[in-house]
């Protein structure tokens, strides 16, 4: 743009950023001050520098915890992403069908966490769910979705798989109204397949919305909780605690507001490195092609 | 243009997904149209008659409902707006303009999709009780507009709108917030519908920080005053009153994506960019 | 539109200085949930059913016969602490809340609650009429911290029926064992002859039952699980008796392994299993089982105290109080206090009807309280319910830790002494971070 660099533009941004440096970034530096305090939810405290980080360091609790995060992370967000995806491309049309069919996969997402959990309980229970009966009905040994330790995080999975599907398809539907029609009639002219349409224009087209899915699902399901607190209490034996379920028990169930944030600091830290990480290895990917 | 176009197989796996997430809100629907004592212990109850509306007469019958559901129409409404005109314009700064530390700028605002909210919580807490604003609207939508969700999907969007069009108006000689305006703020139509349902989702259901900021109970949303209104093991003994709570507090967004969704999926039928 | 504008005026009188009433207002916060649509404007307490219905009279009751105060209420999710603490950090309390007896330990300590002796003196309450339980629940270094109100812990649900078919039924009474030996060989008749597990538990999402179990016994055994108050002693000889005992009853698959509360509750009320252990809250639930003809519980129901499996007959309870914040108040809001404290606990009565113990000896002993269904088989959790020392802070972290770590050790999914070791290291370094 004509190397127009003026201060302008910030007036676009400052509402936004004001706001967001009060609101988040304030008590995100705040947070990092208590970290380095041995400081109960009341205030009193005192500074005891690295002290909560190297306890966080040997506590195995908390170990467990990110490890469960990042398992149940990596089990949703694949699925999730190609799912919505498939499903956004299967309804991007005007028929009352697919409005119909869009509706449906949208409605999980209308409800809280509280319905999702008692939902999805009462489909996962072996003594009494759905799943459990299914089970029965084949001649099986129902499986144990919420007590046995390798079946509760995909159980966390298939809940948070299921509630969550309607942002991304949304997100892809509306990255796909992006592609300019023109494309596509220039592909049928010449007789490219669908697969190929499909990989050589819709891809590509919806490229920034596929990261942008994707860093926000990794970015969201790193701090995945109430499924997790509601469901199983992050149990049997921690085998389903996750990080912001260790900081919410830290934070208001022992009153450890120092050691809380430090283990906040850490999560921060954490999913930021990843999302970092995707937005650049992304990034490079765009200025290859973005050569328009 | 046969993209639309599914094989058997392919409608025949989207029509079994759409009984995976239909059937158990079918089943809460059913559930909410139950006599509690009739579910205790026999939830399979739910699959024939009698049918009553009581759980919802019983909603109803608690006159605080009312200041509650007014409570959180005008949060999430009121988030809902802020966050489209706060992300609308920083992203056309982000997306468009040139100005110092705009990459800066830009990366910090990336940084807040790696807070995790329960991270923030305690110290927002005390910051809005200095401010005196627990216990108030301004205390319920505040937080709800920072959401860095929002500048990221939204300039992500406008990155995807071709240049040419605002090089174009820049042309014709208009004011770069009469290319905003004019030119790209309704090209982000399916955008800014997106944005909002999801805005609005969130504010909703939101649960944690209306629950430690709106303490008084004619400050409550309807999800904490939902929570508070419920009897100690309402899963067993109230099971159908909390089915009708949430198919009541869900009926609201629903009706708002049913308002948007034609925004979201202008479709192919012609009036999409360009 | 009756109930809707005192409620609206009661937010009005809040939200301004200016109060255009000369009552005095005290501002009461309290769980059990709303239940305006039934009592909204009830004033017949002998009427009313359930914590919740009974407490939404019983308030209502009390500003009937109190026109110069004004009770507001606050209804708050369960357990509501997460509010409180909001509201003491912000420096808003309310002037009266419920508060279970474990958790004031953590608000007394910081000074946040006002011991209440002058309000029971002042109310005439003295501290004598309280049971036992109650008595120790509310009390730290000699001075009381609230009103107690009940006490609550578990119990043995039992199915008769079921007991009878077993051949575990003497005179009319279901036959509980004498010690663990006596436990495991009627469990196991039990299955044999039913063909249903002999305990229903909830293992799942509810640390709080396998923390009562260890709890209990290891107190039963005389085992000082606290030798102070910033130490825990978990892996003791009687601390792996107890984990060994329940480990053993889930390796011979005398209980059920896979269930959480709602799943266990239905369990019982579908006449699945023989005994239940869970609180004095499920009572009523069960008793209205009982009474329907037609349900697998019907006329098969009877409920008492844990056995007695090692030692002495003690059992780890807990109880509701009503607590008072600190805070500034006016000496007319401190006699509408202790107004609301005698009134409260001239109706105990009432409230032990939700199937709760009653907080007063003189109620416990009443013909009307053991008039009441199954009230005389568990009136002795008064007498041998113990808290737990009230002067050990973070009480409900505490049990979450314990009966984590001893689900896992009953299940199978870590070593009894190696759930104990960790429990008592993971009790030990929270404790020591108390400041």
């Amino acid at each position: 743009m004509n190397g127009a660099r003026d201060w302008r533009g910030l007036l676009f941004v400052a509402p936004f950023m004001l706001l967001y440096a009060l609101i988040l970034v304030f008590p995100l530096f705040r947070g990092l001050w208590l970290s380095l305090n041995r400081v109960d939810l009341f205030g009193d405290g005192r500074f005891v520098g690295a002290a909560n980080y190297v306890r966080l360091a040997n506590d195995p609790i908390f170990s467990t915890a990110l490890l469960n995060t990042f398992k149940v992370t990596l089990m949703i967000v694949p699925v999730l992403t190609v799912l919505a995806l498939l499903l956004a491309l299967a309804l991007n049309n005007a028929g009352r069908g697919a409005a119909l069919l869009r509706g449906i996969f949208f409605s999980s997402a209308v409800l809280s966490v509280t319905i999702v959990t008692l939902i999805w309980r009462f489909v996962l229970a072996p003594d009494a769910g759905l799943l459990g009966e299914a089970w029965k009905a084949a001649g099986w040994q129902p499986l144990a979705f919420l007590s046995d330790p390798h079946l509760v995080l995909p159980a966390l999975a298939i809940t948070t798989i299921w509630w969550s599907l309607g942002l991304p398809m949304l997100l892809f539907l509306a990255g796909l109204q992006q592609i300019p029609h023109d494309m596509y009639e220039a592909a049928a002219l010449d007789n490219a397949s669908r697969w190929t349409t499909f990989r050589r224009i819709t891809v590509p087209a919806l490229r920034r919305t596929i990261v942008l899915v994707v860093m926000l699902q990794t970015a969201a399901q790193l701090q995945l909780f109430g499924q997790s607190q509601l469901l199983t209490a992050g149990g049997p034996s921690g085998a389903s605690r996750t990080a912001v379920l260790f900081l919410f028990e830290t934070a208001f169930g022992r009153w450890e507001l120092g050691y809380a944030s430090a283990a906040a600091e850490m999560l921060f830290l954490l999913i930021l490195a990843v999302t970092l990480a995707q937005y650049w290895a992304t990034g490079r990917g765009r200025e290859a092609s973005g050569a328009r | 243009m046969d993209r639309g176009r599914l094989t058997p197989v392919g409608w025949a796996a989207l029509l079994l997904g759409a009984l995976i997430m239909v059937a158990p809100i079918v089943w809460t629907l059913l559930l909410s149209l139950k006599h509690n004592g009739e579910l205790v212990g026999h939830s399979g109850a739910a699959l024939h008659g009698p049918y009553t509306l009581e759980n919802y007469a019983a909603i109803f019958g608690n006159s605080s409902t009312l200041r509650w559901l007014l409570n959180s129409a005008i949060v999430a409404l009121g988030t809902t707006a802020g966050v489209l005109v706060l992300a609308s314009l920083a992203s056309y700064g982000f997306a468009r303009l040139e100005f110092p530390l705009r990459r800066t700028l830009f990366v910090i605002v990336l940084l807040g999709l790696a807070v995790p909210s329960q991270a923030v919580i305690l110290p927002q807490h005390q910051l809005f009780a200095w401010l005196h604003l627990h216990n108030s609207y301004p205390g319920l939508i505040l937080p709800g507009l920072i959401a860095p969700f929002s500048v990221f999907f939204m300039t992500t969007y406008m990155r995807g709108i071709p240049r040419e069009l605002d090089e174009a108006a820049m042309l014709d000689g208009a004011s770069r917030f009469t290319v905003f305006w004019k030119v790209i703020l309704p090209l982000t139509a399916p955008a800014q519908s997106t944005l909002a349902v999801f805005t609005f989702l969130g504010s909703w259901n939101d649960y944690w920080w209306p629950l430690i900021s709106a303490t008084h109970s004619d400050m409550y949303t309807l999800t904490v005053g939902l929570a508070a209104a419920q009897m100690n093991y309402a899963q067993t003994s109230g099971l159908g009153y909390l089915m009708a709570q949430a198919v009541f507090a869900s009926l609201p967004i629903f009706v708002v994506y049913i308002a948007f969704q034609k925004q979201i999926v202008r479709a192919m039928a012609g009036t999409a960019v360009r | 539109m009756r109930r809707l504008l005192p409620l609206l005026l009661a937010a009005l009188a809040l939200g301004s200085c200016a109060r255009g009433d000369d009552r005095t207002h005290i501002y009461l916060q309290r769980f059990f949930g709303e239940c305006g649509a039934e009592y909204g404007g009830s004033t017949d307490v002998a009427k009313a059913e359930g914590e919740c219905g009974i407490m939404t009279a019983l308030i209502n009751r009390f500003n009937a016969e109190n026109p110069d105060l004004s009770v507001d209420v606050n209804v708050v999710a369960w357990p509501g602490y997460p509010q409180l603490t909001a509201q003491m950090a912000a420096r808003d309390p309310p002037d009266l809340v419920t508060m279970h007896e474990g958790v004031i330990s953590d608000y007394a300590a910081k000074g946040l609650l006002e011991p209440v002796d002058a309000y029971l003196a002042q109310a005439g309450i003295s501290i004598a009429r309280f049971t036992e339980a109650s008595r120790q629940g509310v009390t730290i270094g000699g001075r009381a911290y609230g009103l107690p109100w009940d006490t609550h812990g578990g119990l043995f649900h039992v199915n008769t029926a079921l007991f009878a078919k077993a051949g575990l039924m003497k005179g009319g009474k279901p036959v509980l064992p004498n010690s663990a030996e006596e436990l495991i060989a009627q469990a196991r008749q039990f299955q044999q002859r039913t063909g249903k597990p002999y305990l229903l538990q909830s293992n799942v999402g509810d640390p709080a039952y396998a923390a009562r179990n260890q709890y209990s016994y290891m107190m039963a055994q005389g085992a000082a699980l606290f030798p102070d108050a910033r130490h825990i002693r978990l892996d003791t000889a009687e601390g792996r008796r107890v984990g060994a005992f329940f480990r053993r009853i889930n390796a011979e698959r005398l209980g059920t392994l896979n269930m959480d509360t709602p799943a266990a509750i239905a369990a019982f009320v579908n006449g699945e299993g023989g005994i239940y252990p869970t609180g004095t809250w499920m009572i009523g639930s069960f008793q209205k089982e009982a009474e329907t003809p037609g349900r697998p519980l019907y006329a098969s129901y009877a409920v008492f105290p844990y056995p007695r499996l090692w030692g002495r007959p003690l059992e780890f309870v807990s109880g509701h109080a009503w607590v008072v914040p600190a805070r500034q108040r006016s000496p007319r809001q401190r006699a509408a206090i202790a107004r609301f404290f005698r009134f409260m606990a001239a109706h105990n009565f009432d409230w032990a009807r939700t199937g709760h113990i009653p907080a007063f000896q003189a109620v416990l002993e009443s013909a009307a309280f053991r008039a009441l269904p199954h009230r005389a088989d568990i009136a002795p959790l008064a007498a041998i319910g113990r808290p737990l020392p009230t002067n050990v802070q973070r009480q409900s972290a505490i049990e979450g830790i314990v009966g984590e770590e001893m689900a896992a050790a009953s299940t199978g999914q870590k070593p009894v002494a190696a759930a104990l070791a960790s429990a008592e290291r993971r009790v030990n370094e929270l404790l020591s971070q108390v400041n």
